[in-house]
């Protein structure tokens, strides 16, 4: 399985579940890829470029150099318009596994964890920085997933749409593998009317 | 166009240190007796707070989960042949998975297989808006006819790492209480709290009497900071704002509201400023109350766990006390819940959530 419709393989692939996720497949009718991207791409060399108040994980730093790059893309210098609410779905299955592992080796060791770990404890907080520079006002959701990445993340994003909480999405999709780099993807969904 | 369809909320189960079952919850929340003492599941020896509101004897998440699930399909009426093709929707802490545990993806497929629900999973991990998000996702799966019946089902177990960031964090109350809405509140404690829920189409086909309806739900963002809420309420309320819209409802159709508010002082002072945005002069006069004063904030869970109680409450008819009471807070101008249970006189009650990332829900929930 791959990131599929926006090309490329991706390590955002977890092994196929026993189950099917919720309405799994392609964008639903009426909604288009306003823009796409990754990090890394071509020319890009060493790791992302930090991010103010997250630390020692490449997570946060991965998810908002493919989401900016993707939403650079999608609104340009103008940003978001007016009015439109733009969610963000963010799907990992690792999560910000290196914050993690620290923390649990911290904790087993019986000392004590630095307060920004808190603050990323979870993937919202990303998100949230996201959203405040960008002004993305729609619902923040992060999904594990149970099969595709990228089909339970369209398929949150049309319902979302569908439902009429949000008039775009950015969906994200990250994972951190032990032994890999962290790789993102970000694609702009929207279209005109409910999906 | 056809009207939208109605969600029923049939059968529901939670676990809390209130107790093993609804009734259990129900009767913690109406007493108003904090759950909160010292954690004996891990050594707090190197935390500022000690505290937390725990299950003397608990299983594994997973098994607790398994549980819950099964007696809330029981509660129900759910037969093997109609948990066919019914989904199952799971709220979370994501990430890796504690010792051998399974991951998230692959619990939700566990859990599934072992409750015979043969339909779609999808897991949930936004932190504590993940269960609310969830029901709200159910109901609009409902609402848009794709499915005419879901199972949700959340759960958090206090457990030594996230307790440690929330020490860390400095969130925890150092005096040991919850004190939502009232002056010298000093933060949150966490707490235990599994549940699961089954929502039904109400097309009736089943003859199953409904426990409550949720009849409006929404889902907005703040953008305003990773952490920290917005102090204008503003996303929060466009979150009600959304709910009432669903239902048709005038906020003067509110009567209840058991809200996120966790005891920390901007959070709280933050969820007011929504009310008063969303409701406006009928937020001064509303009942309010933070169920959480009592059970704890279950994370993940809380937005589970608080729908249950929220509808029974209205089943029962008396609207549970927001316990820890000091005093009023000028920053915080609502009709708070002290001292005794109130009789409920209404038939439609909100219960808010919010999260990390500025994210935010609210569930309106109706007596059938």
């Amino acid at each position: 399985m791959t990131a599929s419709g926006i090309g490329g393989s991706s390590t955002v692939c977890p092994d196929e579940p026993d189950t099917a996720p919720v309405a799994a497949g392609s964008p639903g009718q009426g909604t288009r890829v306003v823009a796409e991207a990754r990090w890394p791409e071509a020319g890009d060399d060493g790791p992302a470029p930090g991010v103010p108040g997250f630390v020692s994980s490449q997570f946060a730093p991965v998810v908002v150099a493919a989401a900016e790059r993707c939403l650079g893309r999608g609104y340009g210098i103008a940003g978001v318009p007016a009015g439109l609410r733009t969610a963000i779905v963010l799907v990992s299955a690792s999560g910000d596994r290196t914050s993690a592992e620290h923390v649990r080796a911290t904790v087993e060791a019986g000392g004590r964890i630095g307060p920004l770990f808190f603050f990323q404890s979870v993937p919202n907080s990303v998100a949230g920085h996201l959203a405040a520079r960008w002004g993305l006002r729609g619902p923040v959701v992060c999904l594990s997933p149970t099969g595709d990445p990228y089909a339970e993340g369209t398929a949150e994003a049309d319902l979302l749409r569908y439902d009429g909480d949000a008039d775009e999405v950015l969906l994200i999709l990250i994972e951190q593998a032990p032994d890999a780099s962290t790789e993102a993807v970000a694609v702009l969904l929207g279209g005109e009317g409910r999906p | 166009m056809a009207e939208p369809r109605v969600t029923q909320l049939t059968g529901v189960h939670a676990v809390s240190a209130l107790g093993r079952g609804a009734e259990a919850q129900i009767a913690g929340v109406l007493a108003g007796v904090p759950a909160f003492g010292a954690v004996r599941r891990f050594d707090t020896a190197a935390r500022r707070v000690t505290v937390a509101a725990t299950l003397p004897e608990v299983g594994t998440l997973a098994d607790e989960l398994a549980a819950a699930i099964e007696a809330a399909c029981r509660a129900a009426g759910l037969a093997g042949a109609q948990r066919d093709q019914c989904g199952l929707l799971l709220a979370v802490h994501g990430g890796p998975a504690p010792g051998a545990g399974p991951t998230p993806g692959a619990l939700a497929g566990q859990l599934a297989a072992a409750c015979g629900l043969s339909g779609h999973t999808r897991v949930y991990t936004s932190a504590c808006v993940s269960a609310s998000t969830a029901v709200a996702d159910a109901a609009a799966l409902i609402a848009r006819g794709d499915v005419d019946r879901v199972v949700v089902a959340a759960g958090y177990l206090v457990e030594p790492d996230q307790f440690a960031l929330f020490d860390a964090g400095r969130a925890l109350a150092v005096d040991g209480a919850v004190r939502p809405f009232s002056a010298h509140r000093r933060g949150l404690l966490l707490g235990d709290g599994v549940a699961a829920v089954v929502l039904e189409s109400g097309d009736g086909r089943r003859g199953v009497e409904p426990l409550a309806t949720v009849v409006g739900w929404g889902r907005a963002g703040d953008a305003f900071h990773p952490c920290q809420p917005d102090p204008t309420g503003t996303g929060l309320a466009r979150a009600v704002d959304a709910a009432l819209r669903r239902a048709a409802l005038p906020p003067q159709a509110v009567g209840y509201v058991n809200a996120n508010a966790t005891g920390t002082p901007q959070s709280d002072a933050a969820e007011a400023a929504a009310l008063r945005r969303a409701l406006g002069a009928h937020a001064a006069r509303v009942p309010v109350s933070s169920t959480k004063s009592v059970h704890g904030h279950a994370l993940e869970a809380s937005g589970l766990l608080e729908l249950v109680v929220t509808a029974l409450a209205l089943r029962h008819g008396e609207l549970p006390v927001n316990a820890g009471w000091l005093a009023p807070d000028e920053a915080c101008p609502l009709d708070v819940i002290t001292d005794h249970p109130r009789p409920a006189t209404t038939t439609h009650a909100l219960t808010l959530n919010s999260a990390f990332g500025g994210a935010n829900t609210a569930l309106l929930v109706g007596a059938p």
